[in-house]
């Protein structure tokens, strides 16, 4: 069992579910609640990540965050350093990689909420901003903490990508699936099934967890 | 949620300033070729022991590898399965010298001892039973650059397009043949050494170059002096007898 790898990953998980739901969140009440031509392609455009293969979004990244891509020629000039096999460029790989799983479910989650909630925010003068975290937040709780536990799931289960942008690094961006995939192609075979079997009953129960939470939303 | 904040904040802080416990103590990040996981995890631990340094290992195909540090991965030691790489970086300013650490033969591994009763390789390939064979892929993996070579040589390109599997490392090649996936296929000699190796019967490919293994040291290094150490102690008696072990000269 590969503890470092293990760290690696619950830290990689929960960095990126706290950053993204923190991103998400508005861009799910704008996708909500405005209309504007050209909504639907900028919906298709935020749903990309999850239609594409890992490899190209890893291909892009690399393009992106490496010495020549701009944002690794910004990063080199502010920091000295490389982008590319670092956790903070896995944790942006697995925050666009997983950018669909936050939307959506917000998204949804929002437009549950009574219309009359809204109506009387409205009407007793809050402004969008507070009803926004004051109303449509705490009304859609449950549907927040599904989608933030679908990204934690889908950034413990990345691995295409983390393994373009990040390779294998222990301590840096060796995930437990790179050390899976490793174990396999060394034929370490036992070491391999403990790690493979960790995975079922963690993400067993989260799904468990997501149902859960949507039948809330449902009731 | 704010529940969730006041649980989820703490911890991600706490990762944050504690990092693992490894950390603590010196060590050098090594990027090894595939073919040679199994000699320098010895080897490793041996020089761990000797040095009290630790030492972190990333193994990929040698052509990944040095993609990875063309791109700026933060390697101290480079161990190649080929000399073209290293050099490239000599050239490219990554590093001052290459050194020879390690020489590998190809062979031709199958997990059916009825496959190694034919007078040949080349022979056995011919047989009709064989569907298919595995090979790294020539482009990034040095092994399967000579394996390559090996079958040009000896006219069986053709008749093999079809059968060939391409495995991205040397170690994947002989996983594919080890869980019989494919029929047979062209691994590294030290794929003998390994216990599923012994489960199986191998050719020496003769058309095969030998596999010249070069290593370097990056010049920028974080901790270049442990780094240098560990290049030199490549070359060392006691490297020197672990290496031979796992079928390198």
């Amino acid at each position: 069992m590969d503890f470092l790898a293990l760290y690696v990953t619950l830290k990689l998980a929960l960095v990126a579910t706290a950053v993204l739901m923190v991103l998400a969140a508005p861009v799910a009440y704008f996708m909500a609640f405005s209309r504007f031509r050209g909504k639907s392609f900028v919906e298709a455009l935020i749903y990309l990540p999850m239609a594409l293969p890992p490899t190209v979004i890893g291909f892009y990244l690399i393009m992106l965050m490496g010495p020549k891509g701009f944002v690794g020629r910004v990063w080199e000039t502010l920091t000295g350093g490389s982008l590319l096999f670092t956790f903070l460029g896995i944790t942006i790989a697995s925050i666009i990689y997983s950018i669909p799983f936050a939307v959506q479910p917000m998204k949804a989650a929002f437009q549950k909420i009574d219309p009359r909630l809204l109506d009387a925010a409205s009407i007793l003068g809050l402004s969008k901003m507070n009803a926004f975290l004051r109303v449509i937040i705490p009304n859609s709780l449950a549907g927040i903490a599904a989608a933030a536990v679908l990204v934690f799931l889908h950034s413990i289960g990345a691995f295409g990508v983390l393994l373009m942008v990040g390779g294998s690094i222990p301590g840096e961006t060796r995930v437990i699936s790179i050390a899976i995939y490793e174990a396999v192609e060394t034929m370490n075979y036992s070491a391999a099934a403990l790690m493979a079997l960790s995975f079922i009953p963690v993400s067993f129960l989260f799904l468990l967890l997501v149902n859960k939470l949507n039948e809330g939303v449902r009731a | 949620m704010r529940k969730t904040f006041q649980v989820t904040i703490p911890l991600l802080l706490l990762m944050w300033v504690s990092p693992f416990p490894v950390h603590a103590q010196e060590k050098i990040s090594v990027a090894v070729a595939a073919n040679y996981i199994a000699a320098f995890q010895e080897i490793a631990t041996d020089f761990e022991e000797k040095n009290g340094v630790k030492v972190e290992a990333t193994f990929a195909s040698t052509g990944s590898l040095y993609n990875q540090i063309k791109n700026g991965a933060p390697y101290d030691v480079f161990l190649a399965a080929d000399e073209e790489r290293p050099d490239l970086l000599q050239k490219e300013g990554w590093t001052d010298g290459t050194i020879i650490y390690a020489r590998g033969k190809v062979i031709l591994w199958s997990a059916d001892q009825e496959f190694c009763k034919a007078a040949t390789w080349r022979d056995a390939l011919k047989n009709s039973r064989i569907k298919k064979i595995a090979i790294a892929n020539p482009k990034t993996a040095p092994y399967g650059a000579a394996s390559m070579v090996a079958v040009q040589k000896a006219g069986l390109e053709k008749s093999l397009q079809d059968k060939m599997v391409i495995a991205q490392t040397i170690a994947q090649s002989f996983q594919y043949a080890s869980t019989q996936s494919v029929d047979a296929g062209f691994c590294a000699l030290s794929a003998m050494s390994s216990p599923q190796g012994k489960e199986g019967c191998f050719y020496p490919v003769e058309e095969a170059p030998d596999i010249v293994q070069a290593a370097c040291v990056a010049k920028n290094a974080k901790n270049k002096i442990n780094a240098e150490l560990f290049a030199a102690y490549l070359l060392c008696e006691d490297a020197a007898k672990i290496r031979k072990k796992y079928g390198y000269r």
